[in-house]
């Protein structure tokens, strides 16, 4: 099994996944991602003139809102994750 | 929103109903149970190359999971199966349209399998997009200029007229004014005042003046009737002498909690002679006047932790509050006593013993949070040694509130002579709280505040002016002086004198 796969497993298991979720959104709301990437797809859609489908916005957009995430928040969850697997493993 | 749907999908609808989408989105899309979650960590998996993501889609016709791209796609297409569930967002897609829907009955579903989620795990929902109601979109359809703020916009500054030595209002205002959860309270509505009392409700007189501020006007704005309103409810201030700022903002923040209170109260009683049953459940909101949850207490109530330590036996009583918890008592006496604070009020006299005067805001802090000795005549009984014992006090943060302030104890009253004290303290912009908590716990995020506002005092004790620096924008500031407002740098204000400092919490926690 990968480690992803094992890490997946684990977060989904107990429910922390959804929580790190809630976080992750939380956060990119307070400051402000949200609204950015939000006009960067009105933007695109201006621009095609409506012919357009989420999958193509999401190609479109996806690089440059990864861009936009601040490294704050990316620090944050990975050490959320990071707290949590430990946890776990002392758990087993 | 039924445009929203393809045919495609309504005849899938029509032949299946949403049965397949209740289960397939309570399991593997949100996971409502603990079973839930487990079937979804161990058989949530691609059907094609056994991988758990990033993103996943379940077939709605046959029981097949597939990642995103040609495991799934190329499924539905080979079977002739058309509709799918994507799983992270529980949003269904349609392999014929190569698009995404939202039906109304299942967005239905899956809003209350998000609920049940949430209690399962027993977390608070997740922030959810804003659905405007009726109101809300006739509101927008009856108003359909927009406005758009940029950082350069100067909306939301107005300038106040001085109606005779009311600069101590005037400055307090344009504080309460930038305080960001002040400004998101009034304009969300929050506050339900009965009509018969709103003309004398000081909470009603504060929504108005922020509709005023944000109305767009340019000419200085004349707050006549928040002074009477003031005058009326805190005697102590009314007349036309100079007033301190500290004591107005002060009696303000009591006067708002208590219109707070008295409007909760109105529409209780109002509801409760609709529905009498619930008159054992009033009570007890009434008998518990320390848990007020008024806008002006969730915002600036923190508490105080004073901690009394005997000096001969290192025994520990500490109060927080009006209420008294005492634990075991062959031990120590746990006294608990609720000290709330709207404000920190700092000395920035000599010390009596040491470093000399303060030089900085955490001079000032460090100093307010020091042991000190209570003396020898005044000695406390130790509830371990059981006598009256030599013992020091400590005061330190039980609970920060979400905006603190600080007032610099510039004017020195004493029986000789009232004086100014113009020493210079420096105040960071960022202010970091851990040092001086009771008690650190790190799972509740951080500490951290930043500089909103700051008001000074420029002339003598008995004759002065002030002024306001309030931040507008990110990195920008603005100087108030009454009908005047100028922008300013963050380096004019951390070093301007400081009487009253304000302080935002960076982060803000979620219940």
């Amino acid at each position: 099994m990968t480690l992803t796969k094992v890490v997946d497993q684990a977060s989904i298991l107990q429910g922390d996944r959804s929580k790190l979720k809630d976080l992750l959104r939380l956060r990119l709301t307070e400051c402000g991602w949200n609204v950015e990437v939000r006009l960067l797809c009105r933007e695109l859609v201006k621009e095609e003139g409506g012919n357009i489908n989420v999958d193509k916005i999401v190609q479109t957009v996806t690089p440059k809102a990864r861009n936009l995430v601040p490294d704050s928040v990316k620090k944050e969850l990975l050490q959320k994750i990071k707290n949590i697997l430990q946890e776990q493993m002392t758990d087993i | 929103m039924s445009e929203n749907v393809c045919q495609h999908f309504r005849d899938y609808y029509k032949e299946f109903g949403s049965v397949t989408f209740d289960i397939v989105h309570a399991f593997f899309s949100v996971s409502t149970t603990t079973d839930a979650r487990r079937r979804k960590a161990l058989s949530c998996l691609c059907y094609t190359c056994g991988g758990s993501g990033p993103q996943l889609f379940a077939c709605l016709h046959c029981i097949y999971f597939g990642c995103k791209g040609p495991h799934i796609f190329d499924h539905l297409k080979v079977n002739k199966h058309f509709i799918a569930l994507e799983l992270s967002y529980g949003i269904i897609y349609c392999n014929s349209c190569k698009d995404y829907m939202y039906h109304p009955e299942c967005q239905t579903i899956a809003e209350v399998h998000l609920r049940n989620e949430a209690i399962s795990l027993n977390k608070s929902l997740s922030w959810r997009p804003w659905a405007p109601n009726d109101v809300d979109i006739n509101l927008l359809l009856a108003n359909p200029k927009r406005r758009h703020t940029s950082g350069k916009s100067t909306i939301g500054l107005r300038g106040l007229m001085n109606l005779g030595s009311t600069c101590f209002m005037n400055c307090i205002v344009q504080a309460l004014i930038h305080t960001p959860l002040l400004r998101d309270y009034f304009f969300a509505e929050r506050h339900e005042c009965s009509l018969k009392t709103s003309n004398k409700c000081l909470v009603c007189e504060m929504s108005r003046v922020f509709q005023e501020f944000y109305s767009g006007t340019r000419t200085p704005l004349s707050l006549h009737r928040l002074l009477h309103l003031i005058w009326t409810h805190a005697r102590h201030l009314a007349g036309y002498e100079q007033q301190d700022a500290h004591e107005f903002f002060i009696a303000t923040l009591d006067v708002l909690h208590r219109h707070c209170k008295n409007a909760k109260s109105e529409i209780e009683k109002s509801e409760r002679s609709k529905d009498k049953k619930d008159i054992s459940k009033d009570k007890e909101g009434v008998t518990n006047p320390a848990h007020c949850t008024c806008i002006i207490d969730q915002i600036f109530t923190g508490r105080l932790q004073s901690d009394v330590v005997c000096q001969s036996c290192k025994g520990v009583s500490t109060t927080i509050g009006d209420y008294i918890l005492t634990s075991d008592p062959s031990l120590f006496n746990f006294h608990i006593v609720a000290d709330p604070f709207w404000d920190i009020s700092l000395d920035l006299g000599e010390v009596p013993h040491g470093s000399g005067v303060p030089k900085s805001l955490i001079d000032c802090l460090e100093r307010f949070t020091r042991a000190e000795h209570l003396g020898s005549s005044s000695k406390i009984k130790c509830g371990s040694c059981k006598v009256y014992q030599e013992s020091t006090k400590q005061l330190s943060m039980h609970t920060l509130p979400i905006v603190a302030s600080f007032h610099l104890k510039r004017f020195e009253h004493s029986s000789q002579i009232d004086k100014k004290i113009s020493t210079f303290i420096s105040f960071p912009f960022e202010l970091d709280m851990k040092p001086f908590m009771s008690k650190v716990n790190d799972s509740l995020g951080d500490y951290l505040y930043s500089l909103y506002a700051v008001i000074n005092h420029v002339g003598s004790i008995d004759k002065g002016h002030f002024t306001a620096f309030v931040r507008h924008h990110k990195d920008v500031w603005v100087k108030c002086d009454d009908h005047m407002i100028s922008t300013a740098t963050l380096k004019d204000v951390l070093n301007s004198e400081g009487y009253m400092l304000f302080y935002h919490k960076k982060v803000l926690e979620y219940e």
